[in-house]
């Protein structure tokens, strides 16, 4: 018996490099690199499928919209209707505008446009690879000649990185639009004295630097989803965990990289 | 392309449109909010204390935005240089001796620079001159003097409470004054003193204004004196010749001055007499001399009386004296006659 399972474990240990998860774990990461590589690769390289490009800004940012003006609108209004006991407690309501518009430019904007993309964009691409994947749409189109990355994978992900920024912007003005309206409400505050003490708090860093991470979360929704969509299995199990799983990391990621570029960000604004 | 697909073109186009659009209009808003897109003068500023001042912070000037931070320096051992970017519109409100301090927007507001003073008589100032700075009162101090206000407060309404628990206590004069009934009696008489007497000098001033009204009765001397000018000349005429006669009398007293200072003086006769000790004792010596000389002449009279050549003489002498004396006797007799008849 012993002789046997002296046997066993040298020959689990020959199949996996460390461990069957940690094997697991680097495989997963190698074939993110080569996903990513792959698309850079791709990108660059004709066919240019603009068409498909187009189709898919519009579905990730025209079809988005109303669903994030919404919601924009409401988070400008619900965060300025939050915030005022705080500021009113030092007599301080004047500055709501001032206070909004750098919660707003700076993190709410971007991370509601992402989160909202994330969870009506990312799980439609994973659920829409996936279902491909699993009815081997995908194969068909590599036997057909067609290139099924340069077509799914490429595109989506052009579109995600491009119309998230713009549906930010869209957020970024609907949301100080609620404000606005909230502020003038209570505060009987003139648009013009609003609008110059919105733009008096922020700056162009603020600006640029939410740009700059709205074309990374959707860089990020992009490539999760494609990902998660392009590699699913299982069946149709498969689809919805693909979906799901796009959904949960886009998330985890844009929270991550929001993160990190708050410290790079302040990096910059200390300089 | 299909309908379908150039419909979705169009509306993605216009997506993307308006989002650059409203990009756009915000970095444009912005920037002119900020001051980036017109024309600036660097200037700068040293500053022993920059009290958290940031690249960015606004720069005011008659409490007016006219620019930004640009830079923050260290300059020598321990100063800081601020460089700031100032509005050229503003330039010309800004004299070379303005000087720069550090404010705040507010109680709780951003740092900023405030730039103030400057005289017309000095040049606007110029692209990389540097202004003079004032070290302004920083939260620290002012609240250091909060500090030592409360404390002093703090020692008032001390000392206030002390004071008010002797007055209920009935400690000192205040508070005697406050619990006890006798004197509480005392000064109540002692009002009741001052309206008495009040009331007599109600009475005095009565009688002070009948005073007063005689006075001016007219005819009267006080009257005459107020209101009639011959009198009043007279009695200037007399003040003047009073002042004659004290001019006067005050040359007299000058003279005799000199006169009693002259006396002093061994240069004239009488001086020499009053002062001089040797010839009062010559003078004494020849008053005895002739003493004695008067009493031997007196002598040698009664000898001479004694003599036979010169005793007719006297002898007549005596008889006209007797004579005289008998004739005035009868001449005063014979005037008292008709008195004493007439009576």
């Amino acid at each position: 018996m012993g002789l046997q399972d002296n046997k066993a474990d040298t020959a689990r240990r020959q199949k996996y490099v460390v461990t069957r998860r940690l094997d697991r774990i680097f495989l997963e990461l190698y074939k993110i690199y080569a996903f990513h590589v792959r698309f850079f690769k791709e990108v660059f390289v004709p066919p240019y499928e603009f068409k498909e490009v187009v189709r898919q800004c519009y579905e990730v940012g025209v079809r988005s919209l109303p669903l994030i003006s919404l919601t924009g609108f409401i988070i400008g209004i619900v965060f300025t209707n939050q915030s005022r006991p705080s500021l009113a407690e030092f007599g301080a309501s004047s500055w709501l505008p001032s206070l909004v518009s750098i919660a707003i430019v700076r993190a709410l904007a971007p991370l509601v446009t992402a989160i909202i993309a994330a969870g009506r964009v990312g799980s439609n691409i994973g659920a829409e690879l996936g279902s491909m994947r699993v009815t081997e749409q995908i194969d068909a189109m590599e036997v057909s000649a067609t290139n099924p990355f340069n077509f799914l994978v490429v595109t989506r992900v052009l579109a995600t990185t491009f119309m998230v920024p713009a549906l930010a912007m869209y957020t970024i003005f609907v949301a100080l639009m609620g404000a606005y309206l909230n502020v003038s409400q209570n505060e009987l505050t003139s648009f013009t004295t609003y609008i110059t003490q919105v733009f008096e708090a922020i700056t162009f860093l603020d600006i640029f630097s939410s740009i700059i991470k709205t074309f990374i979360f959707g860089f990020t929704i992009g490539m999760v989803g494609c990902y998660k969509g392009y590699y699913s299995s299982k069946g149709t199990e498969g689809v919805g965990k693909a979906a799901n799983s796009s959904v949960v990391t886009a998330m985890f990621m844009v929270f991550i990289e929001e993160l990190l570029a708050l410290q790079v960000i302040n990096l910059f604004r200390a300089m | 392309m299909n309908t379908a697909e150039n419909k979705r073109s169009i509306m993605v186009g216009i997506f993307v449109l308006i989002a650059i659009v409203i990009f756009v209009i915000g970095i444009l808003t912005l920037g002119g909010q900020q001051k980036r897109f017109i024309e600036s003068i660097t200037v700068s500023t040293i500053f022993e204390d920059v009290e958290g001042l940031k690249i960015g912070n606004n720069v005011w000037f008659s409490g007016v935005k006219i620019g930004t931070v640009k830079e923050i320096n260290f300059y020598g051992e321990s100063q800081v240089q601020v460089v700031m970017n100032i509005e050229e519109e503003a330039q010309k409100y800004i004299r070379q001796n303005s000087k720069a301090r550090i404010s705040s927007e507010s109680l709780i507001g951003n740092k900023i620079i405030e730039i103030f003073g400057g005289t017309p008589a000095a040049e606007q100032v110029q692209d990389g001159d540097m202004l003079a700075s004032e070290a302004n009162l920083n939260t620290d101090d002012i609240m250091k003097t909060l500090q030592e206000n409360n404390k002093n407060l703090a020692t008032i309404t001390g000392n206030f409470s002390e004071i008010s628990n002797r007055l209920v206590r009935g400690e000192g004069t205040v508070g005697t004054l406050l619990t006890d009934s006798t004197l509480a009696q005392d000064f109540k008489s002692m009002v009741a003193s001052l309206e008495s007497t009040s009331q007599n000098a109600v009475r005095a001033s009565r009688d002070l204004s009948r005073f007063t009204n005689k006075l001016n009765t007219q005819g009267s001397l006080a009257d005459n004196l107020l209101t009639d000018t011959t009198i009043f000349n007279r009695l200037e005429q007399s003040m003047v010749q009073l002042e004659q006669a004290t001019q006067s009398a005050t040359q007299m007293a000058q003279n005799l001055q000199q006169a009693s200072s002259k006396f002093n003086n061994e240069n004239n006769a009488v001086g020499v007499l009053l002062n001089d000790q040797q010839f009062a004792n010559q003078l004494q010596r020849t008053m005895q001399n002739l003493e004695t000389s008067s009493q031997k002449f007196d002598q040698n009279m009664e000898a001479l009386q004694s003599n036979i050549l010169f005793r007719g003489f006297f002898r007549k002498r005596e008889k006209e004296q007797q004579e005289a004396a008998e004739e005035a006797q009868e001449q005063l007799e014979e005037q008292q006659q008709p008195i004493q008849d007439n009576q």
